[in-house]
């Protein structure tokens, strides 16, 4: 089986070259074909999972073809790769973005505003993102990231509520803030390292895999971990690394650049809220895993006490935030930067257990966040009225729908038994075991998160207590008969959330499978490069 | 799994018994709901059966599965049985059967009962997870699910307004412990009981016990509790006896090796406290239901305290006898509630399970009263009741302490408290059964109401626990339990039971009502204290965190757009004005010095004739002068 990942990619991408030929009004073919994209995809996501061995902690399904290659004189040759490959972390993703991709597309049923153009733009994505989980080459990977931008600017400027337009320009101009930074590091990058294979012109490459190995900076660049340049009073891989972290800590987001996601979510369409919460801010996490981590370890390392109080200040001042949330979008959206929080928590302590946990919050909080926004989407669609207090006694009017309401909230605040419970549980192991294993981060931190735990119960249970129980009334002149239970195709699509959910959290082995040998590498080769950065 | 074990199996049966009959539960449609009340009691008799022939069959068992692993470290997935659990899983099917059953008849018109028993399942199913659970990581699983169908259940009736925060209560309450107690797991688990840091070992376990605290209603996270009441008295019956408020004390039977000797201080200065604050609480409420939970809270106390103490064994003597009687003054009481609720709606009558509306029931009520009568003598110690003996094991323990000034001070208050104990049992008696009749139209309640709490009742006497009537011996404690009592123990606890009772009798005997201190009925203020300051806190601490984002770092993202797009119109302006300014002068010079040369030739031939001679005469004038 070869090129599977190149056709994981490119099949919404042809899909969206096709639609420019199918007339604007056949909705209904549009609505199928986005079910046959995601039904290929499914596909080729199992026959991945034949030819993949979950036991490696390496890259697997690599693709490798010249880009280009320019010739530079003196200066030596730019070499540029179509470099894909999985490894446990890309698979765990691809394997999400799959699935919501799949949901987000059933959701999107209900669109009825240029349904050509929506749908094109969605596959662009949908094909950008899965790109971006499997680019081993800095420069296609930023291809992809900055090919995920566009489509979702449009998604949310045209197809969303009333303040559509600031919430676009905010989520534009605040992620391209991130991709400057991102490029500026690029550049310093591709100027340090050179591919080991180089004889006596060097060839500039934008590997990743070529960029992690220390031993492939070239002497005396700017970012040599030997001798690196000093800039202010911090060497430049210091430097480096922090601009990594802030470009991606945007696309986490992390607080305090977390502003434009509440907006951003308040504003966008259902499916297209579940595709940004779900996906696109597993993106940032992401990327700290493969670029800022690995390509700068020894940075990674001294600044792990400001990444674990970045996390912890997540986790609590958005659940605050989510507290005081009267729009069940915006509890929503605040809750996600809260769950985001851990992954950074997790990479802080550097540990395997943190490590997994970090993963595994990203997969679970994709699947839950997904279920979040759609319950949300399921009242907006019938009432186009989020705003929590106008709602009482809801679970006596729907019943359904209360249950879904009720596993959502309950996995979303931690209860074993769904996902979320198993990534919290190996976060704050991961972070407690640091105080003793390699001394990265204080046990204090694992505290301070733990109380995040107490506010996401307090911010669920009371939303719950305003808006399902007590007697049913409704207010702002919602009209009663709009508030209908559950129909078929929201039935289906949350059930099966469910479902998965409670699958990975009874059975989390079958995710850990592919992600623990992951960990287990991702945390060697960091301390293997980290002694040799430090006794070269 | 082809070579269970005919006793594996069974566990593995006892153990999901009750979650089968909640899946049941929950599949069955709402139109067909009294199906699950049939289901559901039958699935939870099995249970009981099976849990009595593993207890009196089996031997000690340890089965462990993989559940999942992280990076290195293994979780397991295992169960264990052994004397203790054995014991446990005896009392909690027993004690939930019963409560199901009652449940049929107390719940019969409601119109979620599907929901209802489903609930009740899971939460039966969580209780027993806790108690077999061998890894505290799963121990925790089944603690956080417990916590859950406990929300749900105290929220059953979720349209009243009281219910649902009283649910919510309930649950943020255990999720504060909670919280605590995870980290506590995982402290241990990183430091193990002998590794040399006996600073994590202790905030370990302490932290273990912050969720022990929470879940058992401890100081200071008890105030749950009495507004649990909230739930159906079923419920209510359950959740004080042989569930949920119990798993804290069983969890710090289990961990009991963990333990040290500051964390042990800390447990029995906890557990004494709850347990006079409890007893001194209960004395004061007029709320039926109240009273009781302030009971447990004070029974409780007494078992924290006896593993504070040391004495783990009586702790779980303690905990079996309290099942039962408690089980039974909690059905005894539903009893009332159920027989009295139509009645008094129509009458206009506040409410029914205020003591003040109460009186003189032991005639309508004779099945009702005499269960009450049984187990409330038992809750209060007297001899020949179960409650009695459990109670010398945990003052024997006391008595026998090393240290002189903390023997006398340990059994001092447990006396205080079960003085306590005789006086508000008694007040609730005389004022709910004996006085006026103020009702004229009530039945007994159905049969399968009655059974269970006539069960209760028969499992208050002293045979479930001793051959001897007032000396722990024989079968069941020494087998199950290493519990003892001493002579010296037994007298001071009667002398203190007699001494109660006639005090009761002469106070309470004459006084035409109950009366309360408004201070200890309202727990000292300190609930709403925690709501005027804790309370507040967050929820300034929230708005203050929404300003923050709206305000500072919005505000600041806008002034940073205003001033750009402030600095775009000036370099606009300078663009127009200046740049092209100067473009345009230069431009205009160089048209005006263009119109002006041009001007030369117009065309017209007097214009060439004069500056053909202006030129002469200017050339004339540069030559002569």
């Amino acid at each position: 089986m070869q090129n599977l990942l190149t056709y994981l990619i490119f099949t919404p991408v042809i899909a969206a070259l096709l639609g420019l030929f199918i007339s604007a009004e056949a909705k209904k073919i549009f609505r199928l074909l986005t079910f046959v994209v995601s039904a290929i995809q499914l596909l080729i996501i199992l026959l991945i999972v034949g030819n993949i061995t979950p036991q490696s902690g390496s890259f697997q399904l690599m693709e490798k073809y010249n880009w280009f290659s320019i010739d530079l004189g003196n200066w030596g040759i730019l070499k540029a790769e179509y470099l894909l490959g999985l490894d446990g972390l890309g698979f765990s993703m691809v394997v999400l973005s799959v699935l919501v991709m799949l949901i987000a597309g059933i959701s999107s049923w209900t669109i009825d505003k240029n349904v050509k153009g929506y749908f094109i733009l969605l596959w662009i994505l949908n094909g950008a993102i899965i790109g971006t989980f499997c680019a081993l080459d800095f420069l296609l990977f930023y291809l992809f990231f900055e090919f995920m931008l566009l489509p979702m600017y449009f998604l949310i400027g045209i197809w969303g509520g009333p303040k559509r337009e600031y919430a676009s320009i905010k989520f534009l101009l605040y992620t391209l803030l991130g991709s400057i930074l991102i490029l500026i590091v690029l550049i310093a990058l591709v100027i340090s390292v050179q591919a080991p294979e180089s004889g006596d012109t060097v060839v500039h490459t934008f590997s990743l895999l070529h960029m992690s190995d220390p031993a492939n900076f070239i002497i005396g660049s700017i970012l040599n971990p030997d001798d690196a340049w000093v800039i202010g009073s911090q060497t430049a891989r210091w430097w480096a690394f922090l601009l990594l972290f802030i470009g991606f800590a945007i696309k986490l987001p992390a607080v305090p650049l977390h502003t434009w996601l509440p907006d951003a979510h308040v504003e966008a369409p259902t499916p297209i809220s579940v595709i940004l919460a779900a996906l696109l801010l597993k993106v940032g996490a992401y990327g700290l895993l493969r670029i800022a981590y690995p390509i700068f370890p020894d940075a990674a390392m001294e600044l792990s006490s400001v990444v674990a109080f970045v996390g912890v200040l997540s986790i609590i001042y958005a659940a605050l935030n989510a507290l005081a949330a009267k729009d069940l979008k915006r509890l929503i959206a605040y809750s996600s930067v809260s769950h985001m929080g851990f992954v950074l928590l997790g990479l802080a302590s550097l540990t395997v257990e943190g490590i997994s946990g970090a993963v595994y919050q990203m997969f679970s909080h994709g699947l839950i966040s997904a279920m979040l926004f759609l319950i949300a989407g399921v009242l907006y669609d019938r009432t186009h009225d989020r705003l929590i207090n106008n709602y009482s006694g809801l679970a006596s009017k729907m019943p359904v729908f209360f249950v879904f309401v009720l596993i959502a909230f309950f996995a979303s605040l931690g209860l074993p038994g769904f996902s979320g419970f198993i990534a919290e549980l190996m976060v704050l192991l991961g972070a407690l075991a640091s105080g003793s294993t390699n001394e990265l981060i204080s046990e204090g931190f694992a505290f301070a998160a733990a109380f995040g735990l107490i506010l996401g119960a307090a911010y669920y249970l009371w939303t719950l207590q305003r808006m399902f129980f007590g007697p049913f009334h409704v207010k702002n002149g919602i009209r009663t008969e709009l508030l209908t239970d559950l129909d078929r195709r929201e039935f289906g699509m949350l059930i099966s959330l469910a479902l998965v959910i409670l699958i990975f959290g009874i059975f989390p082995q079958v995710l850990l499978d592919y992600i623990n040998p992951f960990a287990k590498n991702f945390s060697d080769t960091l301390t293997e490069s980290i002694r040799l950065i430090q006794n070269p | 799994m082809a070579n269970l074990s005919t006793s594996e199996i069974l566990l593995g049966l006892v153990l999901t018994l009750p979650l089968i009959s909640a899946i049941v539960s929950f599949l069955i449609p709402a139109r067909y709901g009294w199906v699950s009340s049939l289901t559901a009691p039958v699935l939870l008799l099995v249970c009981t059966i099976l849990s009595f022939i593993l207890f009196f069959t089996s031997e000690a068992l340890h089965v462990t599965a993989s559940w999942f692993s992280i990076g290195t470290t293994e979780i397991n997935f295992s169960l264990l049985l052994d004397a203790a659990s054995r014991l446990m899983i005896l009392v909690v099917s027993t004690v939930s059967f019963l409560v199901h059953l009652y449940s049929t008849g107390y719940m019969g018109y409601d119109t979620k009962i599907t929901r209802y028993f489903g609930m009740l399942g899971l939460f039966t199913f969580s209780m027993m997870g806790i108690v077999l659970a061998s890894q505290l990581i799963l121990t925790f699983v089944f603690w956080e699910l417990m916590g859950f169908s406990s929300y749900m259940l105290i929220g059953h009736w979720m349209e009243k307004p009281a219910a649902a925060k009283a649910a919510q209560k309930a649950f943020l309450f255990n999720r504060i412990g909670d919280a605590f107690m995870l980290i506590g797991i995982l402290i241990t688990w990183i430091h193990p009981a002998g590794s040399p840091d006996t600073f994590w070992q202790t905030t370990g376990v302490l932290c273990i016990f912050a969720g022990v605290v929470g879940k058992s209603a401890q100081l200071p996270l008890s105030f749950w509790l009495p507004d649990a009441m909230e739930g159906p008295t079923p419920v209510s019956a359950l959740l004080h006896a042989a569930t949920m408020v119990a798993a804290g004390v069983f969890l710090l039977i289990r961990i009991n090796p963990l333990l040290t000797d500051t964390a042990l201080t800390v447990i029995a200065i906890t557990g004494i406290s709850t347990a006079l604050f409890g007893a001194v609480s209960a004395l004061n409420q007029f709320d039926i239901k109240k009273i009781l939970a302030y009971s447990t809270l004070s029974q409780l106390g007494l078992m924290i305290t006896a593993i504070g103490i040391g004495a783990k064994d009586a702790a779980l003597l303690h905990l079996f006898t309290h099942a039962f009687f408690k089980a039974g003054l909690f059905l005894a009481a539903g009893s009332v509630i159920h027989a009295l609720s139509h009645q008094l709606n129509d009458q206009k009558k506040s409410d029914v399970q205020d003591i003040r509306n109460l009186g003189g029931l032991r005639k309508k009520l004779p099945v009702t009263f005499i269960v009450f009568c049984i187990a409330g003598a038992s809750l209060a110690g007297l001899p020949m009741l179960s409650g009695f003996l459990s109670k010398d094991s945990i003052l024997t323990a006391a008595w026998n302490l090393s240290i002189p000034s903390a023997q006398f001070i340990f059994t001092g208050l447990i006396l205080i408290v079960s003085f306590v104990t005789v006086l508000y049992t008694f007040r609730l008696i005389r004022f709910v059964f004996f006085g006026n009749e103020s009702q004229t139209t009530v039945h007994e309640s159905p049969w399968v109401m009655r059974i269970p709490m006539i069960v209760c009742a028969v499992a208050s006497g002293w045979f479930i626990v001793s051959v001897n009537p007032i000396h722990v011996s024989g079968w069941f404690a020494n087998s199950f339990t290493g519990a003892e009592t001493s002579l010296i123990a037994s007298g001071l606890s009667a002398v203190t039971v007699l001494v109660a009772f006639i005090a009761g009798v002469l106070f309470y005997w004459r006084q035409p009502s109950p009366q309360s201190n408004s201070i200890l009925q309202n727990s000292f203020g300190i609930d709403s204290f925690y709501q005027r300051t804790i309370g507040l806190a967050i929820v300034r601490l929230a708005s203050a965190a929404e300003a923050t984002d709206k305000r500072v770092l919005d505000g600041f993202l806008h002034f940073i757009a205003y001033t750009q797009v402030s600095v775009a119109h000036g370099i606009a302006w300078f663009d127009r004005y200046i740049v092209d300014g100067i473009v345009d002068t230069g431009a205009r010079l160089v048209k005006s010095a263009g119109s002006l040369t041009r001007s030369f030739q117009g065309g017209r031939i007097q214009l060439y004739i004069f500056w053909a001679v202006a030129g002469l005469i200017i050339f004339l004038f540069f030559v002569l002068i």
